[in-house]
C-alpha cells in the first residue's frame, strides 16, 4: 500500500513537471550590433561612427587603447507589443546605463571611475508598453571600460519573461550566487584552519593551507564584487586580485611540497620575490599590470598548471594513499582551469569561467585530508598516551610493590633492633644481677644462706638468658648454626669438665632460617635436653644430631647413660617442658628410653 | 714447636669494684694456687695503678666497668709501665667487641664472670699452664679484624701481621663451636700446639695495635 502510493505521488509529480512547463517561445538571442566609442561623460549616444558587430564583442580587438565609452545599438523586431517581454543582456563589462527605445530602464551606481563591476552577473530586465512597440524596437546599452581588462557587451536575449529569466536565472546562479557561495566556503575554511595554526604554530602544513585558501578567496572576490571596494580605482583592484592570484598559488605549492615533507628555499624563494614584485608593482604602478596582463597570463598560468601537475606526479609514483586523494582533488580544477583558459583567450566565448566552481570540491578534498591527518595525529597521541599510561601504571606498580618491601624490609629491620635493645638491656641489667646473685650466693659472706637450690635455679635463668641473647643477636646475621655453635662450644667444655664426652653434628645449618622464637626454642630443647644428661643421665657419652633435611629440622640428643621408663617416669619437670617445647615447634617429643639402655630424646620439627 | 710458657698466678691483682665478684676471684685463686698467693684486690683504676707502682706482680685480673675508668684503658696502661704483668680481662656475657679490644690493648686471655665457677677454674689452669682459651664470639670477632691468609676481606683490616693458613682454620674451627680437644682430633694437632697458635693470634693484634699506638704516638709528637 505505501509502495503503491508512492509511485502515484512520483506519477502525479512528473506529469505535474510536464504539465506545469508548456513549451515556451523560445527566445530570440541577439547578436548583431552596431557600436560607437564615445568618451565618459557621455549622455546620449554619437550620431557618427557606429560600426556594425557581432556579439559578444571585446572592444579592446576594434579600438585598442580606447578606454571610456562604447554604444552599442540593438534593434529586434515585435510582431505586438500586448504583453510585456523579458529582456537579457548576458554580460557587460564593466558597467553600463541601458535604454530601450530612448527610455533609460537601467543605470549602474558608478559610471565613471571607480567603476560598478556589472560584468559579474547577467542583467534581466521586463519591458512593457508604452516602452515596447509593435514593429522596430531599439536596444541601447551605453558600457563603460578599459581596453586593458576586456570591455564590452555579451549577448542579448529577447522573448517571453519566463524564457528568457530562466536563462537569465541559470546565468545569474553558476556566475554570481555559487561564487558568493565560494567566498563564504573558503573564508570559513581558512579561518578554521588558521586558527588551528596559531593554536599550534609547528603545524605550518595547516598554516600554508590556511595562507593558499584565503588568497585565492580573495582572488575569487573578483567573481562577486559590485565594486571596486575596497580599492579605489579599477587599476588597483584588478592589481591586487592578481597579488592573490599569485600569492595564493605559491601558498598552495608550499602547501603542497610542506604535506609531501620537502623544503625547496631556492625555488620557494623565487617564487616568494616573484609574488614580492607583483605586490609592489600594484602598491605603486597598478596601471602597470592592467597594460601588461596578457604578457604576465602565461607565467601565472604556468605556476597554476605546474604545481598541481608536479604534486599529481609525485603522488602517482609515491601511491601513498592520502596523496593520491589530494593528487585528485587537484586533478578535478585542472580541467576547469582549462576550460578557463580557453575563456580568457577569448578561444572560447560566450561562457562563465568555471575554476571557481570546482575549487570548493577541491577544498572539501584537502580538508578531508588534513582532517584525515590531523586524526592520524590525534590517534598517535591517544595510543601514545594508552602506552604511557600502560607503562606509568605497571612503573606505578613496581615502585609500590618496591616500597612496600622496603617498608617490610624497614620493618623487619626495626622489629630486629628493638629486640637487640631489649637483649642488650636484659644482657646489662638483668644479665649483670643475675651473675652478682648467684656470685653473692656462692662466695657470699658467711652468714648468706647457701642455697644450692636457688645457685641451680639462677644459673638456669642464666643459661636460658644466654639462649634469648644468643638466638636474638644471631637472629640479625641469621642462621640456626651461629647459636648452635656457641651452645656446642659451652657444652662440650662443660660436659668434658664433668667426663661426658661429646660428639656434635650439626649439618645443612648455614642456609637455615627460622624466625628468632622458633631458634630459640630448638636451643632451649638441646640446652634442656643436656642439662638432663649432665644431672641425671650418669653417661659417659653423649651425641648431639640437629640436622636439616629437606622441609624437617632434625634434632636428636642420645646418651648411654643409665636411661629410664618413659611409661613410668616421674613425669620430671624437664621432660614435660621438652614436650611443650616440642609442640610449639609443630613438632613430637619422641622418648626412647628403657633403664640401664640410655635415652633419646628427638623431634622433628616441620620447616614452614 | 714452642713449649708453652707456664704463668704464674701467686702474686696477682684483682681489680674488681663489685664486692661478691672480688669474692669469688679470690676463692678460685685460694683453690687453684694455695699455698704463697699474695692477692692484691684493687676496687677502681687509681687503686690499681698504685698497687702497680707499689708491688711486683705476675698476673693481673682486670674488670671492665670501674668506678673511675674502663679496664681496657688499665690494660693498656699496665703492658706500657709493667710489661711483666700477664693481663686477663674480665668480661660478662661473652661481649666480643670488649674482648677484642681487650687483646689489642695487650691482655693475654679473658674470663668471663656468667660461666660456672668450674668452668672459670678452667679457664685460669688452662692458663696457668700457658695456654690461651677462645670461644667461638671471640674467634669470629678476630676473623672480621685481622687480614686471613687468603679469603678473608682486605678491607676493615688492621695494619698488623696476617694471619697464617693454620691460624686462620684453627680460627674458623673455634669459631664453628669445637673446643681445643675436638680441634686437636680434626687437626692432628696437640691441645698445646693450638693454644699455642691461640696465643700467636692474639699477640698478633696486640702487635698490630702496638704498631699503630707507635705510629698515632709519633704522630702526635709524644715519641721522637
Amino acid at each position: 500500500m505505501p509502495r503503491a502510493s508512492l509511485a502515484a505521488w512520483l506519477l502525479l509529480l512528473v506529469s505535474g513537471c510536464v504539465f506545469a512547463a508548456p513549451a515556451p517561445t523560445p527566445a530570440l538571442t541577439l547578436r548583431s550590433a552596431e557600436a560607437a566609442p564615445s568618451d565618459w561623460n557621455a549622455t546620449a549616444p554619437p550620431v557618427t561612427g557606429w560600426v556594425p558587430v557581432t556579439l559578444p564583442e571585446d572592444w579592446s580587438h576594434r579600438w585598442p587603447r580606447h578606454d571610456g565609452v562604447v554604444w552599442y545599438r540593438l534593434t529586434w523586431q515585435q510582431a505586438n507589443a500586448d504583453r510585456p517581454i523579458g529582456l537579457l543582456i548576458n554580460q557587460v563589462t564593466l558597467a553600463d546605463a541601458v535604454y530601450v527605445n530612448g527610455s533609460l530602464i537601467h543605470r549602474d551606481p558608478s559610471l565613471v571611475e571607480p567603476l560598478s563591476r556589472s560584468w559579474v552577473k547577467p542583467q534581466y530586465f521586463v519591458v512593457d508598453a508604452p516602452t515596447l512597440r509593435v514593429g522596430t524596437n531599439t536596444l541601447l546599452v551605453r558600457v563603460s571600460g578599459f581596453a586593458h581588462y576586456q570591455p564590452g557587451l555579451g549577448v542579448v536575449s529577447v522573448g517571453a519573461p519566463a524564457a528568457v529569466y530562466t536563462q537569465y536565472h541559470a546565468g545569474w546562479l553558476i556566475r554570481y550566487q555559487l561564487r558568493l557561495y565560494n567566498q563564504a566556503f573558503f573564508l570559513a575554511m581558512g579561518v578554521v584552519f588558521l586558527v588551528l595554526w596559531l593554536f599550534r604554530p609547528r603545524d605550518t602544513l595547516y598554516g600554508w593551507f590556511a595562507a593558499s585558501t584565503l588568497l585565492i578567496g580573495a582572488w575569487d572576490w573578483n567573481n562577486v564584487a559590485p565594486s571596486t571596494w575596497p580599492f579605489a580605482s579599477t587599476d588597483a583592484f584588478q592589481s591586487w586580485n592578481m597579488v592573490f592570484y599569485v600569492a595564493g598559488t605559491v601558498a598552495l605549492a608550499v602547501f603542497l611540497l610542506r604535506f609531501c615533507g620537502k623544503r625547496w628555499p631556492r625555488i620557494e624563494a623565487a617564487l616568494w620575490a616573484y609574488t614580492g614584485a607583483v605586490a609592489l608593482c600594484a602598491a605603486f604602478a597598478p596601471h602597470l599590470l592592467g597594460v601588461w596582463r596578457f604578457q604576465l597570463a602565461p607565467i601565472d598560468i604556468a605556476l597554476y598548471f605546474a604545481v598541481p601537475v608536479a604534486f599529481i606526479g609525485y603522488a602517482l609514483r609515491k601511491r601513498q594513499p592520502e596523496m593520491l586523494i589530494l593528487a585528485l582533488c587537484l586533478a578535478l580544477p585542472l580541467l576547469a582551469i582549462v576550460h578557463d583558459v580557453l575563456r580568457f583567450f577569448e578561444v572560447i566565448r560566450d561562457r562563465a569561467y568555471i575554476a571557481s566552481i570546482t575549487a570548493p570540491f577541491t577544498l572539501i578534498g584537502m580538508s578531508v585530508v588534513l582532517a584525515h591527518r590531523f586524526a592520524a595525529a590525534m590517534r598517535q597521541v591517544e595510543d601514545f598516551n594508552y602506552q604511557l599510561r600502560a607503562r606509568v601504571d605497571s612503573a606505578t606498580a613496581r615502585l609500590s610493590e618496591t616500597l612496600g618491601r622496603e617498608h617490610r624490609l624497614a620493618l623487619a629491620n626495626a622489629q630486629i633492633g628493638a629486640r637487640l635493645d631489649l637483649v642488650r638491656d636484659l644482657h646489662d641489667g638483668f644479665g649483670g644481677s643475675l651473675v652478682s646473685a648467684i656470685a653473692t650466693l656462692e662466695h657470699g659472706p658467711a652468714g648468706v644462706n647457701r642455697d644450692a637450690h636457688a645457685v641451680d635455679t639462677l644459673k638456669s635463668l642464666r643459661d636460658d638468658l644466654h639462649l634469648v641473647i644468643n638466638a636474638t643477636t644471631h637472629a640479625v646475621s641469621g642462621g640456626l648454626a651461629e647459636p648452635l655453635e656457641s651452645l656446642r662450644h659451652r657444652w662440650s667444655e662443660r660436659l668434658d669438665a664433668a667426663g661426658i664426652a661429646s660428639d656434635w653434628r650439626l649439618v645443612g645449618l648455614d642456609r637455615l632460617q627460622l624466625p628468632p622464637g622458633q631458634s630459640l626454642d630448638v636451643l632451649r630443647f638441646v640446652q634442656e635436653a643436656l642439662t638432663n644428661v649432665l644431672k641425671h643421665s650418669g653417661a659417659t657419652q653423649v651425641h648431639v644430631d640437629v640436622q636439616c633435611a629437606g622441609a624437617t629440622l632434625e634434632v636428636e640428643i642420645r646418651d648411654d647413660g643409665r636411661g629410664f621408663d618413659p611409661s613410668s617416669h616421674p613425669a620430671g619437670a624437664g621432660l614435660a617442658s621438652l614436650a611443650s617445647r616440642a609442640r610449639r615447634l609443630n613438632a613430637k617429643l619422641v622418648v626412647d628410653a628403657a633403664p640401664g639402655c640410655g635415652a633419646c630424646l628427638r623431634m622433628d620439627v616441620p620447616l614452614m | 714447636m714452642t713449649v708453652p710458657q707456664p704463668i704464674s698466678l701467686s702474686r696477682a691483682l684483682i681489680v674488681e669494684d663489685n664486692e661478691p665478684g672480688q669474692r669469688r676471684l679470690l676463692g678460685l685463686m685460694e683453690t687453684l694456687v694455695g699455698e704463697g698467693l699474695a692477692i692484691t684486690v684493687a676496687g677502681s683504676v687509681e687503686e690499681a695503678k698504685a698497687a702497680a707502682r707499689a708491688r711486683v706482680f705476675d698476673v693481673g685480673l682486670v674488670d671492665i666497668g670501674l668506678p673511675d675508668g674502663n679496664g681496657v684503658d688499665l690494660i693498656a696502661w699496665l703492658r706500657t709501665w709493667h710489661p711483666g704483668i700477664a693481663c686477663l680481662v674480665i668480661t660478662a656475657w661473652g661481649d666480643g667487641d670488649t674482648v677484642l679490644a681487650a687483646l689489642r690493648a695487650g691482655a693475654i686471655g679473658y674470663l668471663l664472670k656468667d660461666r660456672d665457677d668450674a668452668e672459670l677454674s678452667l679457664a685460669l689452669q688452662n692458663i696457668q699452664r700457658g695456654g690461651a682459651p677462645i670461644d667461638p664470639f671471640v674467634a669470629r670477632r678476630i676473623l672480621t679484624v685481622l687480614p686471613g691468609a687468603a679469603p678473608a676481606p682486605k678491607t676493615e683490616t688492621l695494619a698488623g701481621e696476617a694471619l697464617s693458613e693454620r691460624e686462620h682454620q684453627i680460627l674458623d674451627l673455634v669459631a664453628h663451636g669445637h673446643n681445643n680437644r675436638q680441634i686437636a682430633e680434626l687437626t692432628g694437632l696437640s691441645r698445646f700446639t693450638i693454644e699455642d697458635y691461640t696465643k700467636r693470634i692474639y699477640r698478633k693484634l696486640a702487635v698490630g695495635s702496638r704498631a699503630a699506638a707507635v705510629f698515632e704516638a709519633q704522630a702526635r709528637g709524644l715519641l721522637r
